[in-house]
């Protein structure tokens, strides 16, 4: 933890000091002040957050424009795999090692009632599902950027594509994402 | 035929939440102690670290994309430490300045089962504590940050976005005047 990278403390006096420093007191948190914190933080974060988020869309509420396959917080925009299909993201699978996707949806007004298909390849599962290869979800969306962690886990090598379905009335967008499994 | 399951979940503040929280909490210690290390009282470090969270949750979109989040919260915490700083700066233009009350900051000495060392332990660190409020505020937070809390000068210079030659030299500095002044107040005898 000290490891020190200069050498100005050499003598006995200066080991006293450095001592001294590294016993140098510290206020420790109360009981709950972390999840306290985080709750005020989240609260009022969405509140300031609403003037911030930039809107898109092409004459629809959903921005499909601005939908963003993130992996593990890596943008995509420079995805694991060298694509055939640049409109098509991907990413890398470990076989039998589950891996979160974080889908965000941007809407430039909140949405009640959305429903969200996830459809599954043969061979992949979403965590939670086993062996459904289709799962729906009655949603809302909150006007802004909306974040939805999946768990994807491969049970075979074939790989596929997962696709995303956002349904609001009569509209509707589809978002592909690639997998490959190793 | 594949099952379609309707579930109601709410993909909005909750999963944001979620999100934010699994990316924030693993750093929270040490976020803390640096709040601290850069305010010296526990209400004013408490503050920060929640301006902190709140401006962090509103950059939710950036963070998620950061390989290294906990050293980009410190910069922020960092930066917004400043911030106030120059602002109090301004507002106390016309005051009389407090100063860094010697002993204000001992918050969390531990003691031991004996309290002759204790005392004495507990003077050196007063005059320790006063020692550093005679430093200037960027050479006390390096001597903190590097000898107190065990960051690298590579790790204090993406913090104060200060060349590492820079950092090096206040640290040296720093180490020297806490010297001259404890070696002048008889902190050790």
């Amino acid at each position: 933890m000290h490891t020190r990278d200069t050498d100005d403390f050499s003598d006995e006096r200066d080991q006293e000091i450095l001592g001294l420093l590294k016993d140098y007191p510290m206020a420790t948190a109360d009981a709950g002040f972390y999840d306290q914190a985080l709750a005020r933080a989240t609260h009022e974060g969405s509140r300031r957050q609403r003037n911030r988020w930039l809107m898109t869309g092409f004459g629809s509420a959903i921005a499909a424009g601005l939908v963003l396959w993130m992996v593990s917080g890596v943008f995509l925009a420079t995805p694991d795999l060298p694509q055939p299909d640049a409109s098509i993201p991907g990413i890398a699978m470990t076989l039998e090692e589950p891996r979160t996707v974080n889908l965000v949806f941007a809407s430039a007004t909140p949405l009640d009632s959305a429903t969200l298909t996830v459809t599954l390849p043969d061979g992949i599962e979403l965590a939670g599902f086993p062996g459904q290869r289709e799962i729906a979800w009655q949603t809302s969306l909150v006007e802004g950027k909306n974040f939805l962690p999946l768990e994807l886990i491969a049970l075979t090598p074939v790989g596929g594509e997962v696709l995303a379905r956002l349904e609001h009335d009569d509209r509707d967008r589809t978002f592909r994402l690639r997998i490959e499994v190793s | 035929m594949p099952t379609r399951i309707r579930l109601l979940i709410r993909m909005s503040s909750e999963n944001n939440s979620a999100t934010f929280e699994k990316l924030v909490q693993p750093h929270f210690d040490r976020l803390y102690r640096l709040a601290f290390r850069l305010t010296g009282r526990k209400a004013e470090a408490e503050d920060l670290f929640q301006e902190l969270l709140i401006k962090a949750f509103g950059k939710l979109d950036d963070l998620v994309m950061i390989d290294e989040p906990g050293a980009w919260l410190s910069r922020v915490m960092y930066n917004l430490f400043i911030d106030e700083q120059r602002r109090f700066a301004r507002r106390r233009m016309h005051t009389v300045e407090e100063g860094f009350l010697p002993g204000d900051g001992l918050e969390g000495f531990a003691g031991t089962d004996n309290p002759e060392q204790d005392q004495r332990r507990l003077e050196q660190l007063q005059q320790l504590d006063a020692a550093l409020a005679q430093l200037s505020d960027e050479h006390r937070l390096v001597v903190l940050l590097h000898d107190t809390e065990g960051y690298k000068l590579e790790e204090i210079h993406k913090l104060m976005e200060t060349p590492v030659g820079t950092v090096k030299s206040r640290l040296h500095r720093a180490r020297a005047r806490l010297r001259e002044i404890l070696t002048e107040s008889g902190t050790f005898s």
